[in-house]
């Protein structure tokens, strides 16, 4: 069963992330700094990725770690914190492409703050090393057939509906529906098989 | 199929904010209802979909950003350092009132020292905030340079595609299921080839337009180019590396990001000038 996966193993074991969270929480420069090395390049490529322009980029990435550093105490040291962290900056970008548009209301009634994320890592992320699960990822939906990979991309990077997806590429509806699901279970599953 | 069955089918499409409005009211309704294991589903479809953002390419931020943040952490942990030294001066209130008394002497050699050294961090804090400011204009004009050359660019494209002057140029595929794209040639404003729907290079990979020369036969490289996610792009060359007159032919490959001197592999698109 799907949820079989997630069951807590070595819950105990505590993450470079969270102790360096904590450390933040007592207003440590270095920690942040720490932080910063650690994830700044994977955050900034995602936010370049959506919004394309480098100086837009950089203030949204910014933003995102000044959110950290003054907002610390609002992180759950329970949960997965890179994932966290790119939720976080995915929804900023989103926010920075809709601005000023019907699309970036509906997003801000939807998004938390600070997003949710399963508590309980997947027992496949504390086995994948963060470069090799890239290059997982980048394998498995690379493996994907053209449409439904750009289907996938659409709602990710560019933040579009299924309706929105389905007038972009010409397609029916229910099927971008099932490519974007079916192609989220296969990564999923190619996750847990590796 | 039960009631959870129909909304776990959707929690994917939430978590990737995909579905539409009357679906998500739906979702978002289920959920306010606590159902515990949707929310729970959603929770690690969201870790899920947070794997995505290792499709973007790699990328690296300007060693500025760093300075900008650490430069504003630094005076912000500074600011809530001092003020815990005041909460504890503060703390003291309770000490019988006689210590007051020798302490005040004390107290008030300590004030002109304390007063000097506030003084000076009022004064760093200034020079801070200055620096801050002149960073966020620079920032700024650099954005503003970038959105003007965008706007001359877009410019100079609209003229060499409207020019009764410019060459139009079909540049086609082997493969009849690739798209087939466009280039104009003026011949004193230069060269612009677009396209639409055109598939995305490999991770790292970018396209890159080749010149062929009419009498050495040779590819001449020019610029590199990526298209967007609806595989939409359109490239400029100014000045191309010989006249429409000496150009045989266009030529569009896939090659590693940054471009090649020589093409590493075959002709994606290729179309005749002249």
């Amino acid at each position: 069963m799907f949820l079989a996966v997630f069951s807590p193993k070595g819950s105990d074991e505590v993450s470079p992330d969270a102790t360096l969270m904590r450390q933040l929480l007592r207003r440590d420069v270095g920690a942040f700094e720490e932080l910063y090395e650690r994830h700044s390049r994977i955050v900034y490529s995602l936010v370049l990725r959506i919004l394309r322009q480098g100086s837009t980029a950089e203030e949204v990435v910014q933003d995102v770690f000044l959110q950290l550093w003054r907002n610390s105490a609002q992180y759950d040291l329970s949960r997965p914190f890179v994932p966290w962290l790119l939720t976080l900056a995915r929804n900023r970008a989103l926010d920075q492409l809709r601005l000023k548009s019907e699309r970036q209301r509906r997003r801000e009634e939807q998004t938390e703050e600070f997003p949710q994320i399963a508590s309980a890592a997947p027992e496949y992320e504390r086995e994948l090393d963060e470069k090799r699960r890239a290059e997982r990822v980048r394998m498995l939906i690379g493996s994907l057939p053209t449409a439904q990979k750009k289907a996938i991309e659409l709602a990710y990077f560019e933040g579009l509906s299924h309706s929105e997806i389905a007038a972009s590429l010409k397609e029916p509806l229910g099927t971008v529906k099932s490519w974007i699901r079916n192609g989220l279970l296969r990564l999923k599953e190619g996750l847990q098989a590796s | 199929m039960n009631s959870n069955d129909q909304f776990r089918e959707l929690i994917e499409a939430y978590a990737i904010g995909s579905l539409d409005a009357p679906e998500r009211a739906q979702v978002e309704a289920h959920l306010a209802s606590g159902c515990n294991d949707c929310e729970k589903a959603l929770q690690e479809a969201r870790w899920l979909v947070s794997q995505l953002a290792y499709l973007a390419p790699n990328a690296e931020p300007s060693d500025m950003l760093k300075g900008r943040l650490l430069q504003t952490v630094r005076a912000e942990a500074a600011e809530a350092a001092e003020a815990g030294t005041q909460r504890q001066v503060v703390r003291r209130a309770g000490v019988p009132a006689w210590l007051w008394w020798l302490w005040a002497g004390v107290a008030a050699l300590l004030l002109f020292s304390a007063y000097s050294a506030w003084n000076e961090k009022q004064l760093r804090n200034s020079v801070a905030n200055l620096q801050q400011q002149a960073e966020a204009q620079r920032a700024e004009r650099q954005k503003l340079e970038q959105e003007l050359h965008a706007a001359k660019v877009q410019a100079h494209e609209a003229m060499i595609w409207s020019d009764p002057k410019s060459k139009k140029i079909m540049l086609s595929s082997k493969d009849p299921k690739m798209p087939q794209l466009e280039a104009m040639w003026h011949p004193d404003m230069g060269l612009v080839v677009r396209g639409w729907k055109t598939p995305s290079p490999g991770d790292k990979r970018v396209l890159q337009l080749w010149l062929i020369s009419k009498k050495s036969g040779k590819l001449m490289p020019s610029v590199t180019f990526w298209p967007d996610a609806s595989g939409k792009f359109s490239a400029m060359v100014e000045n191309p590396p010989d006249a429409m007159s000496d150009t045989q032919a266009l030529a569009i490959t896939e090659e590693p990001m940054g471009g090649s001197q020589q093409p590493t592999g075959e002709p994606m698109w290729v179309g005749g000038v002249s």
